[in-house]
């Protein structure tokens, strides 16, 4: 409902003339800290209001306009550049925020190297942050830059523009933990890693952690700069481990290269997926029926052949509307009780966009079954849906009868019957005889 | 010949007969009048409700029937039931039941009276009363005569043990059943009376109408064939009871498989057991192997055939014969078995087969069946309640029927021992002992009132000579049976006139005139049975005074015990509870429909409902929502899943609650009023049962402080973090302030600190900004109802962020969580 | 169970040991001379059944068993009409007239075609 209200919002708003790009609405409140300069962001906000987004700025300490009232968030998508706030207005915590996500609000939130509340909404997302005041080093590739002033290559990701520049980074990076929820977006650079000095004293810790087997160690590629979360309602989130990453002033700086830094198009693309425009699927509806019939039964019978078919869209940033989609080719359908009897492929219709479907043979076996289709994939939304129907056993009448092999039993069954009638014909008959040998007969019977 | 009292001379005996028949036509009618006024108790006292457990599945089955037609009544699955396996209800049900009322129902509506289905199925079990009454009038009558017949009917029509399965509301099986049990049994008396084909034919037709009705069916199964057998054994081999056995056995084996969930058990299996039917499966185990019917069937046959043969020869020769034709079919009798049995065909030496005498069996070995409270053995005092002074007299009348021994009373005889034996072992066969224990009972009463009745004294000496003719004039049972409506010359005005004022006096008159009636006929049979002189008797009328006198109190006491038994312990519909203030004003505790309805108003009509299998039947009728388990228990891991979810802590039950899509928990919880009922004193089954299937993970011992069951401080810690603990006494101590909490139920004091709940409860993940600071920390229990008898928890969904629901709520009620730290990947080169 | 004994019932005039031939023959004598011709009706009937029961029994045996609820319903037909019809044989038996006081032949007879007709509604009800 959500998706169609906020499709349907677009569609207005396109017909003003406005580019929306969001697939669940364009109202976003920033909460951008007061040392923070608004104008060295103007390359990102400015992308955003050019994109259509309708953005309202608020300090973190004063409390309007709300962000939610009555349970009801008042904007799709919050921005918490408030790195280093330490105290926020009442309706900001952690577990306001977590509460916002679960109302399908977004949350692109920036991280600094100082402890704040945000660190410990951080946890909650299974981001592991490192002890305070230790920002990311590196001291490669060479540069006049100081060591916490990292350009870091931007690897291959579906969310990101293929071929981004390196961009710059300054912050704190943060270990993943093991939640299938999030999203790598980007990952640092692997001979980097969190100190809590800018200059090379460092080393004697690097050295001591390697020596424990790099436990509780921040280095290394598999650390996280900027890392995605999608809830289970698809609503995401992304951490940034510095605010820097979407300033003017590294959108501009130019990489040891030479080359044009890819912040500005890397702060636009993770926008764009955290407003979900991108990698943004949902299923329109799911049919079922029999073979050769096309309303869905109430119920099905054992062994029947089942067609399950499930059409999905993909929203289109472009024309800001919902387009079929059939590029998915490693959905599975699993009929399902308790555990799955049935599990295959539901592959793409080919000519027919957006049409998945497949056919396959109930169980011989009753109950009440469940249609599962769950198809889960880093970046993009979680596609399930469940339908649920009965699979009950034939009906009494439905059983073959009259089988070749029972002929002598019905033979012998009607024989019996017939011989019964004949046997009434002729013992009659001879009580009529009787009747008139006996004179009288009693007729009474 | 001198008389105790004066008797009217100027009477014909057209008169007596007709003033006698017409008394019996107006008794029997205030018997049923009686039978089925005393059964409304529950309906005044209550309301027009059905009652208890089982019938509102019936209840329910029948609304499907009434509303959708035969054909898909049988044909229905039930998705709802036992989810996620559903229920093939048209084949694991006694449909006579639901049919019954299903007649009833479109014969009323084609008479354009619109008569709700539901009070239909409340009535049903006082109307079958009133024909129950009739029919062990009719089978009485055959085995002593109309006057025994009436009493034996008062009897049944308000005896509490019949009572306790047919009041109004108590919509089950057992409710016609016993009507027909009567009556099978009176068409099989008259069958072997008379020898007729007609009445083995009828008590084929109700033979298969109470298989299609109750499972107790095999009681009569198993009665029948032991009586062909005994009369066998006993020389009593006539035609008449090859006739009326062969009829009654071939029409209804034949019938009997025509009932779905029946079907070719009746030739395949010897014990006849539905194996995990309805539970009273159980009852199975403890009656007859069914062998006894076709090999009683057969040995007939052969016995007829000997006879036959035996008329045509003379006995040297047939004595040949029949050595010949005993060894030849015992050989072959002997390979057919073996090679029966070889092929499986028939299964006659199960397990099962050793536990039909050993009653501990189903205790020992199915907790299940053990858990029912029907099943437990029959207190003694539980007989008293339920018989009152019937059951001194029930010995007297079994005596009674060894002094006449025709068949009829080998009949009763075997039907006294055998239904005494089982209903020793089990409560709920209480309902079989019943009408026998009646039958005899009015046996013995007429025959001591038709002694003390008799207005003849006995002669004086010089008459001696001539009565030596009559033996035992006193009882006089057995001639009188056939010889009652013969005309009787004389009656007393006396009589007549006593009959006439008490006639139409409720339940007390009818019992009254079914005594007077009965010595009206009495009087009639001792004369005719006696024209004769006899030497024993009653002189004058101080004695028979004295004794009719205490006769009559003793009736009058039994009729107070009925009206009061049913009135207090048998009309309480068990949906809706009923406490009695100090002050004497009745309070009524209707705790569940209140949650039953709140379910079925505020929960998605899909959501799958977890209880104890005691009130899946409730929940399915009441609430309309999927259950996991009811009362029909015929898959045990089923139920052991459910016992399991209760038994563990909550994190083991969790995963248990969404692989089911269980979305509420409901407990039933007495511990605010008393209410003994509860699931907590039910909790020891449930770890029994899934102890049964899990026995690595469920151990009984864990759940007790040192041997003793205790839910207070030192209540074991399995106990305390079992789900069914938390939810019981979950935000419990809250009502007490600062008092300590007290559990009325068990006595004990519960701690002061109640468990907390992280699975079940309010969804507290929502977003709330009712204050400043979301306020979700209090996870509330979904529903409670007004005192506490019900509660009803809601299972949480997953985290949204996938974490574990106890860090969740950790985190939502702001507790700091502890640093982690990286997850280190190269433990490997660790040494290095 | 009805098995061997209708085995035995049509065995004696055909397979006979030696020694008890005598009484088979003598047994067969007494019969054809006793017996009124409307009890030689039944006899025949019941022959007749006798034959098509073990009929079945035989093919089942032999055969096959499936659809068990077409051979019970026809082998129980065959049991059930026969009884039904030995019944009726006892009954209308001048010799047992004593025995069955209330029984008429002609409401014997009645009896007979109404237990028949239960019987073999049940009986075609189960067939298919």
């Amino acid at each position: 409902m959500r998706f169609l209200g906020s499709a349907l919002v677009s569609f207005l708003v396109l017909a003003g003339k406005v580019l929306t790009k969001s697939s669940s609405g364009d109202s976003v409140l920033v909460l951008l800290d007061p040392s923070l300069s608004r104008a060295n962001y103007s390359i990102f906000f400015g992308g955003l209001e050019q994109q259509g987004y309708d953005l309202t700025f608020r300090a973190p300490k004063h409390a309007s306009p709300a962000i939610a009232e009555y349970g009801v968030p008042n904007y799709s998508h919050v921005i918490l550049f408030t790195p280093d706030t330490k105290s926020y207005a009442p309706d900001v915590t952690p577990q306001s925020l977590v509460g916002l996500l679960s109302e399908n609000t977004n949350l692109l939130i920036a991280l600094s190297p100082r402890q704040t509340p945000l660190t410990s909404l951080a946890t909650e997302f299974s981001l592991i942050l490192p002890p305070p005041g230790t920002p990311l080093l590196s001291h490669h590739p060479k540069r006049p830059e100081p060591a916490n002033v990292i350009p870091v290559s931007v690897s291959e990701s579906p969310i990101l523009t293929p071929d981004t520049n390196p961009v710059w980074f300054s912050g704190v990076p943060h270990a993943l933990g093991n939640s299938p929820y999030l999203v790598p977006i980007l990952r640092a650079p692997s001979e980097s890693f969190a100190a809590d000095s800018t200059d090379d004293s460092g080393s004697g810790t690097i050295l001591s952690a390697s020596d424990k087997g790099g436990e509780g160690f921040w280095a290394g590629s598999h650390i996280g700069l900027v890392t995605g979360f999608q809830t289970t309602k698809n609503s995401r989130a992304v951490f940034a481990g510095g605010v820097e990453l979407f300033s003017d002033e590294y959108a501009k700086k130019a990489l040891p290269s030479g080359q044009r830094s890819g912040n500005a198009q890397f702060a636009r693309d993770v926008a764009a997926w955290v407003f979900q425009e991108t990698l943004t699927l949902r299923i329109d509806r799911t049919e079922h029926h029999r073979v050769n019939e096309t309303a869905a039964p109430e119920m099905y019978t054992i062994n029947d052949q089942i067609v399950y078919t499930a059409y999905i869209s993909a929203y289109d940033r472009k024309t800001s509307s919902w387009k079929p989609y059939s590029g998915i080719t490693d959905m599975q359908l699993e009929f399902t009780m308790l555990d799955p009897h049935v599990r295959i492929a539901l592959p793409p219709v080919s000519g027919e966009p957006g049409k998945y479907e497949v056919q396959f043979r109930a169980p011989d076996r009753h109950g009440v079954f469940k249609l599962v289709v769950g198809w889960r994939r880093k970046g993009y939304s979680f596609l399930h849906t469940t339908t649920t129907v009965p699979v009950v056993p034939l009906r009494h009448d439905q059983y073959p009868r009259f089988l070749s092999a029972a002929w002598p039993y019905y033979a012998g069954a009607i024989s019996t019957s017939v011989g019964f009638f004949l046997f009434s014909a002729l013992w009659l008959a001879g009580d009529v005889k009787g009747e008139k040998k006996n004179l009288k007969g009693v007729k009474s019977e | 010949m001198p008389t105790a009292y004066p008797l009217p001379k100027d009477l014909s005996p057209a008169i007596v007969t007709n003033t006698a028949s017409l008394l019996r036509i107006i008794a029997l009618g205030l018997i049923s009048g009686a039978a089925i006024a005393s059964r409304l108790f529950a309906v005044v006292n209550f309301e027009s409700i059905i009652h208890e457990f089982d019938p509102w599945f019936n209840y329910r089955a029948t609304r499907v029937l009434a509303s959708k037609g035969f054909y898909e009544f049988w044909n229905w699955f039930d998705p709802t039931a036992w989810y996620p396996l559903g229920r093939v209800v048209g084949g694991t049900i006694y449909p006579g039941l639901m049919a019954t009322s299903g007649v009833i129902y479109n014969l009323l509506h084609a008479l354009h009276l619109p008569v709700d289905i539901r009070n239909i199925c409340v009535l049903l079990a006082p109307g079958f009363s009133a024909l129950t009454a009739w029919a062990t009038y009719m089978f009485t009558k055959e085995l002593k005569d109309e006057s025994a017949g009436l009493l034996a009917a008062a009897f049944i029509g308000i005896v509490p043990g019949y009572i306790s399965r047919s009041v109004a509301g108590s919509y089950d099986n057992e409710a016609i059943a016993i009507f027909l049990l009567m009556f099978t049994f009176f068409c099989w008396i008259k069958a072997l009376k008379q020898g007729s084909a007609f009445f083995g034919t009828i008590a084929a037709v109700f033979y298969f109408y109470m298989v299609a009705a109750w499972g107790g069916y095999v009681f009569i199964t198993n009665m029948i064939p032991l009586h062909a057998l005994v009369l066998l054994l006993m020389g009593r081999f006539s035609s008449r009871l090859y006739v009326a056995y062969s009829t009654w056995y071939a029409i209804g084996t034949l019938a009997s498989m025509q009932v779905p969930f029946v079907g070719f058990q009746p030739v395949r299996t010897s014990e006849h057991m539905a194996a995990l039917g309805e539970h009273s499966s159980s009852m199975y185990q403890l009656i007859f192997i069914h062998l006894t019917l076709t090999g009683v069937f057969g040995l007939l046959q052969i016995v007829a055939f000997a006879q036959l043969v035996r008329s045509h020869v003379s006995s040297k020769q047939f004595q040949e014969l029949l050595v010949s034709a005993v060894i030849s079919a015992g050989v072959m009798g002997f390979f057919a078995i073996v090679a029966l049995t070889y092929k499986g065909w028939i299964a006659p030496w199960t397990g099962r087969f050793y536990s039909l005498w050993d009653t501990g069996y189903a205790k020992k070995y199915i907790p299940i069946i053990a858990s029912v409270s029907e099943h437990q053995p029959t207190a003694w005092p539980s007989f008293f309640m339920d018989l009152h002074f019937l059951i001194f007299l029930f010995p007297a009348g079994v005596v009674m029927c060894f002094r006449a021994l025709r068949d009829e009373h080998v009949f009763v005889i075997i039907y006294a021992v055998m239904a005494s034996y089982f209903a020793g072992v089990m409560v709920r066969l209480m309902l079989t002992l019943t009408p026998v224990v009646c039958v005899a009972s009015a046996v013995a009463m007429s025959s001591l009132l038709d002694t003390y009745l008799d207005p003849k004294e006995p002669d004086t000496d010089e008459q001696k000579g001539r009565s030596a003719l009559v033996g035992t004039t006193s009882a006089s049972i057995g001639t009188s049976a056939t010889a009652a409506p013969v005309a009787a010359p004389k009656k007393t005005k006396k009589t007549k006139e006593k009959e006439a004022p008490v006639a139409p006096g409720g339940v007390l008159g009818d019992l009254v005139s079914g005594v007077a009636s009965s010595a009206a006929a009495a009087v009639q049979a001792s004369e005719t049975a006696s024209t004769s002189k006899s030497t024993k008797g009653i002189f004058g009328l101080d004695t028979r005074f004295a004794v009719i006198m205490n006769t009559i109190g003793l009736l009058l006491f039994f009729v107070l015990h009925c009206t009061w038994v049913t009135s207090s312990a048998y009309s309480s519909p068990s949906v809706v509870l009923a406490s009695t203030s100090p002050d004497g004003s009745q309070h009524i505790i209707d705790d569940f429909r209140e949650a039953y309805y709140w379910l079925r108003q505020n929960t998605a009509e899909d959501a799958v409902v977890m209880s104890w299998w005691d009130y899946g039947y409730q929940i399915a009728g009441m609430a309309d929502r999927p259950t996991l388990v009811d009362n029909n228990t015929w898959n045990n891991t089923h139920i052991a899943t459910v016992g399991k979810a209760m038994s563990s802590p909550e994190e083991v039950a969790y995963p248990i609650l969404r692989k089911h899509d269980v979305s509420y928990v409901l407990v039933i919880f007495g511990g605010l009023i008393g209410y003994s009922g509860d699931d907590l004193n039910k909790f020891l089954w449930m770890v029994r049962i899934a102890q049964g299937v899990w026995p690595d993970e469920i151990q009984e011992p864990n759940y007790f402080n040192k041997g003793e069951y205790r839910v207070d401080d030192r209540a074991s810690p399995t106990m305390r973090e079992s789900l069914m603990y938390k939810m019981s006494y979950y935000r419990f101590a809250d009502l007490f302030g600062a008092q300590q909490p007290m559990d009325r139920v068990r006595g004990q004091q519960v701690p002061a600190k109640g468990p907390t709940l992280d699975y079940l409860g309010e969804h507290s993940v929502g977003f709330r900004c009712r204050g400043n600071v979301s306020n979700s920390s209090s996870a509330d229990e979904a529903f409670t109802s007004e005192n506490w008898i019900v509660r009803i928890y809601e299972v949480k969904k997953d985290d949204i962020l996938g974490r574990d629901l106890k860090i969740a709520n950790a985190f939502s009620e702001g507790k700091k969580r502890k640093r982690s730290k990286p997850v280190s990947r190269r433990k490997a080169i660790r040494g290095w | 169970m009805a098995g061997p004994k209708t085995a035995k019932l049509s065995s004696p005039p055909t397979t006979t040991p030696p020694e008890t031939s005598v009484a088979v023959s003598m047994l067969w004598e007494s019969y054809m001379q006793q017996t009124p011709n409307r009890l030689k009706l039944i006899d025949a009937f019941l022959a007749f059944i006798v034959l098509s029961g073990v009929t079945q029994f035989v093919y089942c045996v032999l055969v096959t068993n499936f659809p068990f609820n077409a051979f019970l319903s026809g082998f129980g037909s065959s049991i059930g009409q026969f009884v039904l019809t030995a019944s009726l044989r006892a009954q209308v038996n001048p010799q047992n007239r004593s025995e069955f006081k209330d029984v008429s032949p002609e409401r014997a007879f009645a009896d007979f075609a109404l237990g028949s007709i239960v019987l073999h509604f049940f009986v075609f009800n189960f067939l298919g």
